[in-house]
């Protein structure tokens, strides 16, 4: 599943994200990477964006951005 | 001209991501000795500092904050230049990587970027005590020999470690220490190697690191050094699918690559005491909150906006006060030189103090963004608001720059420049001067005062004033939305936000931030604002033809019915009514025949189909340095002298008798309400504001400064003409 689609408050390991694109290399130098583990930990009001915990820091990405990222749960 | 490498200055950066501190380490390093210049073609400040350790000298440049060398616009290209030496001829002699204690893993990924260079580092271990109280414990003496470099644990805001830090600098240039390059795989130095050598013999001269950069980030700004497009697009498409070729995604190559490096380097450096609870959490599920979120920052936001508007308000009376002060002082010593009196009074101590007028609300504004940046509060606004303000090309962070708007545009489109992305930027500049300012208040005042409320009194009067506040607004997002859709061709920039740790803000950075805008509005804008004031002076004043002044005062005097004996004693009071009724008139006359007043009269046809005569036409125009001008203008022009404020009884009454004099509607009033709520619309939509034109022009360059005007002029026209022509049919 993507990252755009995935639950507040559940860690989900990253599975890959999308290649060739500028957003790409931008979350990968902060970290979004293959094997990495996130959490949503806030919502924005209206839905977008998203607050992601990873690695010990807080994110903020859009849901444009968390589509690019490639999730699965695990527990 | 070099004396030897010996006397030569000592070039340091410092290089760090966003929320470590590393301003907070340049304040410190060089206190007030620095100064803030601009790189060339971009928006980037250029904060230059200089110190001195144990005799030799060293320039301190502070580089923007980024966490990544990947540039995808010219603003964040800047960093790279000046780090390779594209920017300053050469690469610096030594970096100083700033990097947060307390996120070590994410800040490293800098500074193996920084590697590539080869230029000698040293690391600058900053939040130490943030980090020991988060309950990390990291072994810097492990840290400094994996590195290879000096690494100086520090508290920047507290000043420990400074001194340390400055030793490092200087035995660091002297024992050349470097932290080691990447070991990059055969096959991706093959990549590079081939981009490298292709380029080359098209005569475009790369460093390795550049190369790299190129392969590895989609749309480098990088592109623009080379001329061949076609050549690059084949040349990278080839590098890249060696990378694919050996199983990695170019774009998450380098990432993957490092932070695998990175996770082996620091394996052992950093211990986490999982007692210690991260207190951010507990906070932001309050300040991030759907309800009590949203009800924390509109309370902030109306604190920063009340301040602006209110607390600034007083500063300014006493500014202005001075300002006349100075002015009643200073003109009788030119008592013998009309011109010279008018043009160092009305000219260039008017335009003066028009310039420092604006430092109070800038000042303000600045404390309240060095607070709330520093604090780490402005991201999480950010957070709150980028959906609310997506949709029309801003982001989160354009929020504070439009809401400060409705105050004053001139520190509104300053604060613009905490935007990252341009594409954001742009916009928020461009829609900022929409919003209503305190400046459009007393013109709103005068004319609903004058129309509205008596004939639909205090209540609609109220509403109109309340409604006139957000027609820039409305439409001023649509405007942001096509801009964004059709004429910005500006790739957008992925709204990637970190939400740095709570921390305290420190008075010494706030203070330094507030005096760096401050000077930078005086000196950068206020020349420019100065020059548009002796402008508009000169127009306003020029051909003075003695005649003029004759004429009035004998029909004045005939019209008086007075003795030859009375009317002298009348004139040798200059303060009598007699005699200020004469000024008046004359200060009318001359100013419907200045230069100004006679484009006024000859473009009033372009102003007929809003309903405009020519007295509101010249109104109109001397008011684009500043729009608060018109009600004075309108004082002289209606032989009331300039002393008129939006309340006075004088200016509302003479304006609603004032009749058409000649045209097709002669003998008519002049103010219908199709005529005022046209003019307002016109005041509400239209950049008459010379100081924003220049703070504009310094934040996008003066294509961007012409533009915005010329838009909201025409659509202030367009509009006013609507308006008059739908409400002279309807009403």
């Amino acid at each position: 599943m993507k990252l755009s689609e995935a639950r507040p408050g559940i860690t989900y390991e990253v599975m890959g994200i999308e290649s060739g694109c500028l957003r790409a290399g931008r979350l990968s130098s902060l970290g979004f990477l293959p094997g990495c583990e996130v959490r949503i930990v806030h919502v924005a009001p209206l839905g977008d964006p998203v607050a992601v915990e990873m690695a010990g820091q807080e994110i903020s990405v859009r849901l444009t951005e968390a589509k690019l990222v490639e999730v699965r749960e695990v527990g | 001209m070099k004396t030897g490498t010996r006397n030569r200055t000592v070039r340091v950066v410092l290089l760090g991501n966003p929320n470590t501190g590393k301003s907070t380490v340049f304040n410190r390093l060089t206190g007030l000795r620095q100064h803030i210049a601009n790189y060339p073609g971009v928006t980037v400040d250029k904060k230059v500092g200089a110190i001195e350790v144990g005799g030799t000298q060293f320039e301190v440049v502070d580089l923007p904050g980024c966490y990544s060398l990947a540039a995808a616009s010219p603003d964040e290209r800047v960093v790279l230049d000046v780090l390779d030496g594209r920017i300053g001829g050469s690469p610096p002699d030594v970096i100083v990587c700033v990097v947060d204690a307390t996120n070590l893993r994410r800040n490293l990924f800098l500074v193996t970027q920084a590697a590539e260079l080869g230029v000698p580092m040293v690391v600058a271990l900053n939040q130490w005590d943030g980090a020991r109280r988060a309950g990390l414990k990291i072994d810097t003496a492990l840290l400094e020999e994996r590195l290879g470099v000096a690494v100086i644990p520090m508290c920047a805001k507290k000043g420990e470690g400074i001194a340390e830090l400055k030793r490092a600098i200087k035995a660091c240039h002297e024992d050349h220490r470097y932290v080691p390059r990447a070991s990059w795989p055969e096959f991706l130095v093959e990549a590079r190697d081939g981009l490298l050598a292709a380029l080359e013999k098209d005569g475009v001269s790369l460093t390795p690191v550049e190369a790299l950069r190129m392969m590895f980030d989609a749309d480098s700004a990088l592109a623009a050094t080379v001329r061949n497009k076609e050549l690059l697009r084949a040349e990278l498409g080839k590098a890249r699918g060696i990378l694919r070729s050996h199983g990695l995604n170019p774009a998450t190559a380098e990432a993957g690559l490092q932070y695998r490096h990175l996770d082996a380097l620091l394996l052992g450096v950093v211990e986490r005491d999982p007692s210690v609870p991260r207190s951010r959490d507990t906070i932001d599920e309050i300040v991030l909150h759907r309800f009590w979120g949203t009800l924390i920052f509109v309370g902030v936001m109306y604190l920063v906006f009340q301040s602006l508007y209110a607390w600034a308000g007083p500063f300014m009376d006493l500014i202005e006060m001075a300002t006349a002060g100075f002015q009643e002082w200073v003109g009788p010593w030119f008592a013998g030189t009309p011109m010279l009196q008018s043009l160092i009074v009305d000219g260039a101590l008017a335009g003066v103090g028009g310039v420092i007028v604006f430092l109070p609300q800038i000042l303000i504004l600045f404390l309240f963004i060095a607070l709330l940046e520093d604090s780490g509060y402005l991201a999480r606004a950010a957070f709150l608001m980028d959906k609310q303000l997506g949709w029309c090309g801003l982001n989160g962070k354009s929020f504070v720059p439009m809401l400060s708007g409705f105050a004053c545009a001139i520190p509104a489109v300053m604060a613009a420049r905490s935007l990252e992305d341009p594409k954001a930027r742009i916009t928020t500049v461009f829609l900022t001067p929409f919003m209503s300012c305190s400046a459009r208040l007393p013109v709103y005042v005068l004319f609903i005062g004058a129309f509205v409320e008596p004939t639909y009194g205090p209540i609609v009067a109220g509403w109109t004033l309340f409604a006139m506040h957000f027609v820039g607004a409305a439409v001023a997002l649509p405007i942001g939305w096509f801009l964004n859709r059709v004429i910005l061709k500006i790739q957008a920039q992925p709204f990637i936000l970190e939400m740095p740790p709570y921390r305290v803000p420190t008075l010494r950075n706030v203070v330094i931030r507030m005096w760096e805008r401050g000077r930078e509005f005086v000196v950068r804008a206020g020349t420019v604002i100065l020059a548009f004031s002796i402008i508009i002076w000169a127009l306003l004043y020029f051909p003075r033809p003695e005649e003029v002044a004759d004429s009035v005062r004998t029909k004045y005097i005939a019209s008086q019915n007075l003795s030859a004996a009375e009317v002298e004693e009348a004139l040798a009071d200059p303060e009598s009514e007699f005699a200020l009724k004469l000024d008046h008139q004359i200060a009318g006359a001359y100013i419907e025949q200045s230069y100004l007043g006679r484009f006024g009269k000859w473009v009033q046809p372009v102003f007929a189909p809003a309903g405009f005569d020519w007295k509101i036409t010249i109104g109109l125009l001397s008011s684009f340095p500043a729009r608060e001008v018109i009600i004075a203008t309108m004082g002289i022009i209606y032989n009331l002298g300039a002393d008129v404020t939006e309340e006075s009884e004088d200016l509302r009454s003479i304006l609603a008798h004032e009749k058409w004099s000649d045209g097709p509607l002669q003998g008519q009033p002049v103010f219908t309400l199709p005529v005022v709520f046209a003019l307002m619309v016109f005041f509400a939509l239209c950049m008459q504001c010379g100081a924003t034109v220049a703070v504009v022009a310094k934040e996008l360059g003066w294509k961007w400064a012409v533009g915005s005007f010329a838009t909201m002029t025409t659509l202030a026209w367009l509009a006013a003409v609507l308006v008059y022509q739908v409400g002279s049919r309807w009403m």
